[in-house]
């Protein structure tokens, strides 16, 4: 199988605190949706911070590509093609939305070929087209959403680790974020998802990852995930899939 | 009726100055949450270059400005490299910065006494004395070529954050600073040009000062009430908001004199940092502070 990301043995925690992560592993496949679960505390989000460079890794390795990533900046991280979206969105609220889809590509050095692409990326969200010169901290939470998610898009990376792109968005945007999603792998993008809402992440997913007290306690197909009865009791609080 | 239009013009004359000496300050904060009390020292630095190119050369401090920016910026690398980059990461970083430059402006404040005496000094090129008329109304031309300097400045200032890379790296920064680091700003490397460009907007507004103001090193603690209340009313971090503050309070400091007497008038900043601090504690251009 080959591997994109081979996350292994990571054990991280925030500043000098305990650690979160305790030996969590995971290998991310190209092209494929991962869904990462578990209870709160389990150390989803940690777990991401940790790849993309924002929390030192104690002690494992990260390797991207054969390069291992322990020790990089998120800067760093990014330029290796790996980009994150946080829980809170991470937009610049002042700048205009065509600012902060130029930001998505601050890293590109030639300023056509970034134009260009806002301009792609518009074409393909007609809604960030409408609202080009609207400051982004004044859209709905759902088009907030919608910039973050196609604002990562404007560099073509490898992987995009969304950490619950879900949270506090109502049942239908929750749809289109999905679909979002849906367009990333359509363009190759590798997508490593943390969903709160582990029932419809699964189903989204085609690997399923279940995190629990900073370790890796089960990975499988998502849908063997999804059915599976001990999984469905502890961690899907014995919501049947559909 | 000309003594109110004389007023105002005054007032707006030296509201660019102030604008110009609150706008670095307000950079770095926005930046980098520092809260630079030594600030003022560093204009006062600003100023003795300028004072002492013209003294010894006879060079006009105009010209002298931008040598006193790059003596300030570097100055500034030094600082930020040695002490501020270490702990930027940290949870209270803004705090332990008020205590580490109010020690700043005190070591500052004893370096300059100590080479240059505590006398009162003041940069006296020919215009520094001169003024137009137009009609009844005088305009001092220190005054107004300070005025328009500083504008310019900032005007440059405003461009370059709105227009080029890495001024958007900047604002990114002072907005989201963990977006922007995410999005592939090296947010260090943001920090140290924006302390280094805030103090050579210190260094700029020295050189002016030195022939509009007489000076002498512990004149910074007079300054560092009236650039926090520029700060503070435009909103923490907001360049836009400090000039538009400069200006406001600069003008009505001006009346506040006219009409009370000059003691009176520096009172109009203290006045204005109490009320805002009381009424709107973010400012005019600042975000509400989220509840805990």
């Amino acid at each position: 199988m080959t591997k994109l990301l081979e996350v292994k043995d990571v054990v991280a925690g925030y500043g000098d605190g305990p650690a979160i992560l305790n030996g969590a592993s995971i290998d991310v496949q190209p092209g494929k949706v991962h869904c990462i679960i578990g209870p709160n505390g389990a150390g989803k989000s940690t777990l991401l911070k940790a790849i993309c460079g924002m929390l030192k890794v104690r002690q494992g390795s990260v390797m991207f590509k054969g390069q291992n990533l322990k020790g990089k900046r998120p800067d760093q991280v990014l330029r290796e093609g790996i980009c994150f979206v946080p829980q809170e969105r991470a937009l610049f609220p002042k700048m205009t939305v065509r600012e902060n889809l130029r930001m998505g590509g601050f890293s590109m050095t030639d300023k056509a070929t970034l134009e260009k692409r806002i301009d792609e990326i518009e074409e393909r969200f007609p809604i960030l087209r409408e609202r080009r010169d609207q400051h982004a901290g004044t859209m709905s939470g759902g088009q907030q959403q919608t910039l973050a998610m196609a604002r990562t898009m404007i560099l073509r990376p490898e992987i995009v680790m969304l950490d619950e792109p879900s949270l506090g968005l109502a049942p239908k945007i929750v749809q289109e974020v999905f679909d979002i999603m849906k367009v990333m792998t359509e363009d190759g993008i590798t997508v490593l998802l943390v969903e709160q809402n582990a029932l419809m992440g699964l189903k989204h997913a085609d690997w399923g990852v279940v995190l629990d007290l900073g370790r890796t306690l089960f990975e499988g197909p998502a849908k063997e995930v999804l059915t599976d009865p001990r999984i469905q009791e502890l961690y899907l609080g014995g919501q049947k899939a559909a | 009726m000309s003594d109110l239009i004389q007023i105002l013009i005054l007032g707006l004359a030296l509201g660019g100055v102030y604008a110009l000496m609150g706008a670095g300050l307000s950079l770095v904060f926005g930046v980098m949450r520092i809260v630079n009390l030594a600030h003022p020292s560093l204009i006062m630095l600003g100023a003795y270059v300028a004072y002492w190119a013209f003294r010894l050369y006879g060079i006009d401090p105009l010209i002298i400005l931008p040598v006193a920016m790059v003596i300030l910026a570097a100055t500034g690398v030094i600082l930020y490299k040695l002490v501020f980059e270490r702990e930027a990461r940290s949870a209270k970083y803004s705090e332990m910065t008020v205590l580490l430059t109010f020690a700043f402006a005190m070591v500052f404040e004893g370096a300059l006494a100590t080479a240059f005496t505590n006398t009162q000094r003041v940069t006296s090129p020919a215009y520094a004395t001169d003024a137009i008329f137009i009609a009844d109304i005088f305009i001092p031309l220190g005054q107004l070529y300070a005025g328009i300097v500083s504008l310019v400045l900032i005007a440059g200032l405003a461009l370059w954050l709105k227009y080029t890379r890495f001024g958007y790296a900047i604002r990114a920064t002072t907005q989201n600073r963990e977006a922007a680091e995410l999005l592939g700003v090296n947010v260090n490397f943001v920090g140290l040009v924006s302390f280094a460009i805030g103090l050579a907007l210190a260094g700029a507004a020295g050189a002016l000062v030195s022939f509009v103001f007489s000076f002498y090193p512990s004149k910074h603690w007079e300054w560092i009430a009236i650039l926090m209340s520029l700060v503070v009313l435009g909103g923490m971090g907001s360049i836009l908001g400090t000039v538009v503050a400069a200006y406001t309070l600069s003008v009505v400091a001006a009346y506040v004199g006219f009409f009370f007497g000059a003691t009176w008038s520096t009172l109009t900043f203290f006045v204005a940092l109490f009320v805002v601090l009381l009424v709107r504690p973010q400012g005019l251009f600042g975000e509400k502070p989220e509840l805990a």
